[in-house]
């Protein structure tokens, strides 16, 4: 098998790879906002208060984080071939645009997981969280 | 092979926009707080966008994609400052639990 031969078929595989990957991801996403959609809906409906979306909002960050994370890797899987200086530079915003998103989904999903994990402990001591406690953060 | 197939994300993104739309204002009928109605629906937006930057890529995309995550930080941001701001400070008998917020 010659040089050329090898760069060939290592391009095909990484661009199946790569295929696959990112499938995964854009499914993993969809499901999560479908899901989370349905979930909306549903509590918008039956009610109970604006702290009964939280925990649908956490849910569907996770999975969007989890998407980010594949769509990340697929990102890394294609810097194994570097086809021309165009394609690297826009896989190099994606990737940037990615990476930033992920880092502030983390930030957002710790933020919302500390108000829920406050409002058990005012609930465990008995302590009804009020809006001074527990603000809603504009979210 | 090529991902996506056919228009396929773009459908899928311009449905989770639509639902976007209705998601937020169901929680708005639902709860009458602008500002949660509004993060239920940039995050479904956000999810659409992301679907959006799986299909093929033109800088005009992605520097939409890019100014959207933007924009929604820059809203997220100014709701909480704002938000903030609306609550007035906290009284001190709140104890130290509730300090740092």
């Amino acid at each position: 098998m010659s040089a050329e031969e090898a760069e060939e078929l290592l391009r095909e595989v990484v661009g199946f790879l790569v295929t696959l990957v990112e499938a995964c991801g854009a499914i993993v996403i969809a499901v999560g906002a479908v899901w989370a959609f349905i979930r909306f809906v549903l509590v918008a409906v039956r009610g109970g208060g604006a702290r009964r979306f939280v925990p649908v909002r956490l849910t569907l960050g996770r999975f969007l984080a989890l998407g980010l994370e594949f769509q990340l890797a697929s990102d890394v899987l294609r810097t194994a071939v570097a086809p021309s200086f165009e394609e690297l530079a826009k896989l190099a915003v994606v990737a940037a645009i990615r990476t930033a998103l992920n880092y502030f989904l983390s930030k957002e999903i710790a933020e919302e997981r500390r108000q829920v994990a406050e409002e058990r402990e005012h609930a465990g001591h008995g302590d009804p969280p009020t809006a001074t406690a527990v603000p809603e953060r504009g979210r | 092979m090529n991902w996506p197939p056919g228009e396929l994300p773009e459908l899928l993104s311009l449905g989770l926009a639509g639902a976007a739309l209705v998601a937020a204002a169901a929680v708005l009928l639902r709860t009458r707080r602008p500002a949660l109605a509004l993060g239920v629906g940039l995050d479904l937006l956000l999810a659409a966008g992301l679907l959006r930057l799986s299909a093929d890529q033109t800088w005009r995309q992605l520097a939409t994609a890019a100014a959207v995550v933007a924009l929604r930080h820059l809203i997220g941001r100014g709701l909480r400052i704002g938000g903030a701001a609306w609550r007035g400070p906290r009284p001190a008998a709140d104890g130290p639990r509730d300090t740092g917020r």
